[in-house]
């Protein structure tokens, strides 16, 4: 088993509970013994990096500190923004001794233990997309996805900018098709996969934000996906609970609403290939209906 | 006619931008001109920096500028023209500063200025190795803040000229279609070089010596013309420019046994001394087998990775794309280049020709402030301080006079030639002819010159010019037509070409960047102390012009 | 474009290149091969089959070495620039690339757009320097330090191509978004030292389509390819306006109450957030779509509040931070010098003390 420090984010904290239980479930299949990082607070979303940008560089200089001191060579998060945030962070230290040098001076005057670089910062999907853990992957996957046909949803902060993230080719992403495959279901692509779900600024500009979103729905209803899968929470949050409000939008519009589209958390889609119970994937907890691509899986 | 106006650039780089600035500020009504737009100019490709006697990296003044500066041009530039642009430099560099060029600052804040070719003091002011581009971008915001009219994608063709005044430009419309004439009391030529006359050149497609042929058949002399810089830092195959302030940050030049050669050839200035000296330099040692792949190597390794990156950027981007080497680790293979034209519209100190409201200004013209031979770091300033000055005296000029008179048959001669070419179907596609002029070129009127080779050449650009008068636009649209203007070009560079090589035959002497080393390797003050002059009269017609001297008698120049 | 090499080794180069015809709206997916040296860039393909196979190929182009911006287009789908795009390796992999122009602006013929929606934006940031000093002494320079002149060096960099514009998301779904190129112009006022009007300026920046419209997708950073970083120029905009007190914006509410929960809860106070950002009002005016994600559990019950272990910690760290004073857009600029070495490339043994610090 591999010992891995956990940040879970915000929302796996709260509104999204069902990707924390879903990830805890499926950890130890795929090899991971996850250590739940308690002293921690949120990364700052690209919120506090664009109102405070050196608050937030503390911040997530916390969240490695802490990473640090559970003796793991590994940060593993299920957020895309959490990913981003937490890998720009621990570049910026690395690379700037004095800069790494003050800002553990102001972690010390705190009571934070010091962050010295040991820590490499990735996302679930990194780690089950390849290597071990996709061997992993494939042999819990038993009970598979029986053909159904899923759309991978990447999101921005998980591939942009790829020299901060490097894991993937930014504009020919595999690891999200690789993972559906292995897991026995059929990928579906589109063009909108690698763009943006608006969830950055659907709060303050709603409107563009839900021109955004429009287009990943729409594409994978067009292409007959039975449900779209994403490895980030707030994606998720904007593909399921906003798309209502998309309808809402159509409606005033005189346009047809959108068939539903059901959107799986990616821990969720692997747990269901794997047998886990519905109590730790917590499907009800979304705003659309799971049942559709459920029955269709026989779950 | 589309429009009047006062004044009318043609060309919106640096010296255009400059110059439509200084008019817009006398109070003029001004437009510019632009085959592209402004800030796609040649003049942002500029990287090394541009000079002034400022003193921020060592005690230095105008005088010091300019006598380096006449040096440089191995006496043939004019001195009362030298003098004025080393006296006001300094000025219209912090004018530049003022309206927020972002410069780089040495220690306690001021502009950085480092060595470079020539100089007897470090003045050349920079902004890492992006200088060119920094100063298009001030000077285009400084044209949006007075929101000065441009005619963007329109190709200057002919120049109208109306009793013995130049009095307007006939244009084609790149954009939309057709053509235009747009009147004005003054035209400013600020159109650049013609670097596209060669192979291996560090200019843009755009310049093909636009201005240059305006005036020429516009009954305007040019001067100077052999004098072509050939620039020693340019990389295969196709001449990008590697800056020199390489050099100027220490990089060495090596030939293929490891050896600053340069020992032999400029002992006391090394890698700074004169380009054309550089060159030639370079030249001899690829031509006599101690090159590589017909190169010599730029060695920077031994400024370290932290003073590459922080000052030579833009150079390791452009190496690391288009040579495949990465200066930190490699030498970078490096050759002679076609940069720069010394040569070119014959003006005053004013910029203006000999035709009554038509001025030049920047590498267009030739006042001449570089001879026959240029320092880096002294075209940016001519821009600015030239642009200036004919931005200046144009404006003042036109606001004394009230008449523009562009008749109706100027337009419609102008449409039956177009039509005659656009009508054509059966000839030559210009892309023969283009890669011809630009190979020979580049064999017979490079870096050395023969007579026989020179004379071989005359003839091969006349057969050239034969072959042009059959050349077929395939494009018959309006819109965007670029197949056009770039036939167009070609009909510039073409009688150029010829002009050239007239006056290179004519010069028999070396001096500067025209090097006759096989027939006439001395420099002759005796009898060849004086500037070509060629106008244009269904063919070359050769004179001379004295230089102007005030302070310096020509020396014996070595570096 | 003639070379003097002898002996020049050359390669079968196939494109497929989206043609357009304004005047008729025709479009038409067009293939091409023609043999080309192997150092070609795609611009110097273009050329190859502009001169001897179709003459009517509308493209722009100058400079041919990545400083005017002429020739920026989209390969299958992402904005480079074509002298930029060596054509070697593509053709290796046997891939036959589509060429299209750039997106979010129209098209005018061909590869070719109408820039004019993207000048005037750039025109919208009022980009010329608006000097709040008195004339510098002796009529000299302003004295301007080498770090604050770092400050904006990034920016300085753009060269006005478009190809972070061409595949902006935000723009795409917005399209009055002032957008990366014209904010990165601002930011490159707004960061020089010399510039008087910052607080106005931000003001200006701060409207419906400004800095807070930015949807973060990062793809103009990706597509950039001269390194501006036009998100982070956004950020440091936003950071700046948070600073000088520019926060009427409902994105610095959102932003703010992102700081506020990390002081007092640890993790985001999800719920109070629609209030806090879009005001009370407009929260009740979305009590159905709030009941609606409530049934499901995903409006988090605020009490008793979810505190993560140690928030005191947070709230301590705030406050030596801010009287660190290293506030506003200092606090991206910090990063960049690390950040930057991220592109540098240096081999592993040459990362000495000297580079990295």
């Amino acid at each position: 088993m591999k010992q891995v420090a956990y940040y879970k984010g915000c929302l796996a904290a709260l509104s999204a509970k069902e990707l924390d239980t879903s990830t805890q479930a499926l950890a130890p299949k795929v090899g991971l013994e996850l250590i739940d990082l308690e002293s921690v607070t949120c990364c700052g979303a690209g919120d506090i990096h664009e109102a405070e940008p050196d608050y937030y560089l503390h911040l997530n200089a916390r969240i490695l500190a802490y990473a640090e001191a559970t003796g793991s060579d590994t940060l593993m998060t299920i957020c895309n923004v959490c990913t981003l945030n937490l890998r720009q962070a621990d570049f910026m230290l690395k690379g700037d001794e004095a800069l790494m040098a003050r800002v553990n001076t102001n972690l010390a005057a705190v009571g934070v233990p010091p962050y010295s670089g040991a820590v490499e910062v990735k996302h679930f999907l990194w780690i089950v997309a390849e290597g071990e853990g996709y061997e992993l992957l494939k042999t819990s996957a038993h009970k598979g996805l029986k053909g159904v046909k899923i759309a991978p949803f990447y999101g921005c902060q998980i591939l942009r900018p790829s020299k901060l993230l490097g894991f993937e080719d930014p504009d020919r992403p595999w690891s999200l098709e690789r993972i559906i495959e292995a897991c026995g279901g059929e990928v579906v692509d589109y063009p909108a996969k690698i763009k943006c779900c608006g969830f950055p600024i659907i709060q303050a500009r709603e409107e563009t934000a839900l021109g955004e979103l429009v287009q990943p729905i729409e594409q994978a209803i067009e292409r007959g996906a039975d449900a779209i899968v994403t490895p980030c929470p707030l994606c998720h949050l904007s593909l399921d609970a906003w798309q209502q409000k998309l309808n809402a939008a159509r409606d005033k519009e005189g346009l047809e609403p959108l068939q539903p589209m059901p959107i799986f958390h990616l821990s969720q889609l692997i747990g269901v290939a794997a047998g886990i119970e519905e109590s730790e994937l917590k499907f009800k907890r979304h705003v659309v209906s799971m049942r559709p691509v459920l029955e269709k899986l026989e779950v | 006619m589309e429009a009047k106006h006062d004044v009318l650039v043609v060309g919106a780089g640096c010296a255009g931008m400059r110059a439509a600035i200084e008019a817009f500020d006398a109070g003029a009504d001004v437009a510019m001109i632009s085959k592209i737009h402004p800030t796609r100019s040649h003049s942002g490709a500029a990287e090394g920096g541009i000079n002034a006697a400022l003193g921020n990296a060592s005690e230095d003044d105008p005088e010091t500028h300019a006598f380096d500066t006449v040096k440089g041009s191995d006496y043939l530039g004019d001195q009362d023209a030298i003098q004025i642009l080393c006296d006001e430099a300094p000025d219209d560099v912090y004018q530049l500063e003022h309206w927020g060029a972002v410069f780089s600052r040495t220690e306690d804040g001021r502009i950085a200025q480092r060595p470079f070719g020539a100089a007897g003091a470090p003045r050349t002011a920079y902004a890492a190795d992006i200088t060119g581009h920094v100063l298009v971008q001030v000077l285009y915001e400084q044209v949006v803040k007075r929101d000065i009219l441009t005619y963007e994608e329109w190709f200057a063709w002919k120049l109208v000229v109306e009793d013995d005044r130049c009095q307007g430009v006939i244009c084609w419309d790149l954009l939309n279609g057709g053509l235009k004439a747009i009147g004005a009391k003054t035209v400013i030529l600020a159109t650049g070089g013609a670097g596209r006359l060669y192979t291996g050149t560090t200019n843009a497609y755009a310049c093909t010596g636009d201005g240059m042929t305006l005036a020429l058949r516009a009954g305007v002399a040019l001067k100077d013309m052999e004098m072509m810089q050939f620039h020693p830092t340019t990389l295969a195959p196709t001449g990008v420019l590697i800056t020199e302030g390489c050099r100027g940050e220490g990089a060495y030049l090596l030939n293929s046994e490891g050896e600053r050669f340069l020992k032999t050839y400029a002992p006391n200035a090394m890698e700074l001394a004169s380009r054309d000296v550089i060159s030639r330099a370079e030249q001899t040692e690829i031509d006599e087998g101690r090159g590589v792949n017909g190169n010599v190597l730029l060695d920077m390794r031994h400024l370290g990775a932290e003073k590459i990156i922080e000052r030579l950027h833009g150079t390791r981007e452009l190496s690391l794309t288009f040579a495949g080497v990465d200066p930190i680790y490699e030498p970078i293979p490096v050759r002679p280049g076609a940069h720069y034209h010394m040569g070119g519209v014959d003006t005053d100190v004013w910029g203006l020709t000999s035709l009554e409201g038509l001025y030049a200004a920047g590498e267009v013209a030739c006042v001449s402030v570089h001879g026959a031979n240029r320092l880096g770091g002294n075209a940016l300033m001519e821009t600015i301080t030239y642009g200036k000055r004919s931005g200046r005296h144009a404006a003042e000029w036109a606001l004394a006079n009230t008449t523009v008179t562009v008749p109706e048959s100027v337009l419609s001669d102008a449409e039956r030639e177009l039509k005659t070419l656009l009508d054509r179907r059966d000839g030559e596609r210009p892309w023969r002819i283009r890669d011809e002029l630009a190979i020979t070129m580049h064999e017979n009127f490079g870096v050395f010159r023969r007579e026989d080779q020179m004379q071989k050449q005359g003839d091969i650009v006349e057969g050239l010019r034969e072959r042009y008068e059959r050349v077929v636009v395939e494009d018959k649209g309006n819109v965007f037509n670029s197949d056009l203007t770039q036939a167009l070009e070609l009909g510039f560079l073409l009688e150029l070409a010829q002009c050239m090589v007239v006056c290179g035959i004519a010069r028999k002497e070396s001096r500067g960047a025209h090097a006759r080393p096989h027939d006439y390797p001395e420099r002759d003050d005796e009898n060849f102390l004086k500037h070509t002059l060629v106008t244009w009269d269904d063919g070359p017609e050769l004179d001379w012009k004295p230089v102007t001297m005030t302070k310096w008698e020509p020396k014996e120049r070595t570096y | 474009m003639a070379t003097i090499e002898t002996a020049e080794q050359t390669m079968q180069v196939k494109l497929k290149i989206w043609r357009f015809d304004s005047s008729t709206g025709e479009r038409a997916l067009k293939e091409y091969e023609v043999e080309a040296p192997e150092w070609v860039t795609l611009l110097d393909v273009l050329d190859i089959i502009k001169d001897r196979v179709d003459g009517s190929l509308a493209y722009r182009k100058s400079c041919r070495m990545m400083i005017c911006g002429s020739c920026g287009m989209r390969m299958d789908g992402a904005a480079v620039l074509a002298c930029k795009t060596r054509m070697y390796e593509i053709v290796q992999a046997g891939h036959v690339p589509v060429i299209s122009a750039m997106g979010n602006l129209p098209i005018h013929k061909d590869l070719v757009v109408d820039m004019e929606p993207f000048w005037q934006k750039f025109n919208a940031m009022k980009p010329w320097l608006q000097p709040g000093y008195e004339e510098p002494p002796e009529g000299k320079e302003y004295r301007v330090s080498q770090e604050r002149t770092k400050v904006i060096e990034k920016e300085a960099l753009c060269i006005n191509c478009g190809c972070c514009v061409s595949e902006c998301n935000a723009m795409e779904s917005s399209p009055a978004f002032l957008g990366p190129q014209a904010l990165a112009k601002g930011m490159r006022f707004v960061g020089d030292a010399r510039d008087a009007a910052t607080v106005e300026r931000l003001e200006d920046y701060s409207g419906e389509h400004g800095i807070w419209e930015c949807t973060r997708c990062y793809f103009c950073n990706e597509r950039c390819p001269k390194g501006v970083d036009p998100r982070d120029a956004i950020a440091k905009l936003g950071a700046e306006a948070v600073k000088q007190g520019v926060d009427q914006d409902m994105g610095v509410k959102h932003a703010k109450w992102f700081i506020k929960s990390t002081e007092t809860t640890g993790w985001l106070r999800e719920t109070e957030l629609v209030p806090k950002t879009q005001g009370v009002i407009s929260a009740i005016s979305q009590m159905k779509f709030a009941m609606k994600l409530a049934r499901h559990g995903k409006v988090p019950i605020p009490v008793p509040p979810h505190v993560a272990d140690k928030v005191d910690e947070a709230r301590a760290l705030h406050k030596v931070v801010h009287e660190q004073g290293r506030l506003g857009y200092d606090g991206i600029v910090q990063g960049e010098r690390a950040l930057a070495k991220l592109d540098y490339h240096l081999r592993e043994e040459d990362k000495t003390e000297e580079t990295e610090a």
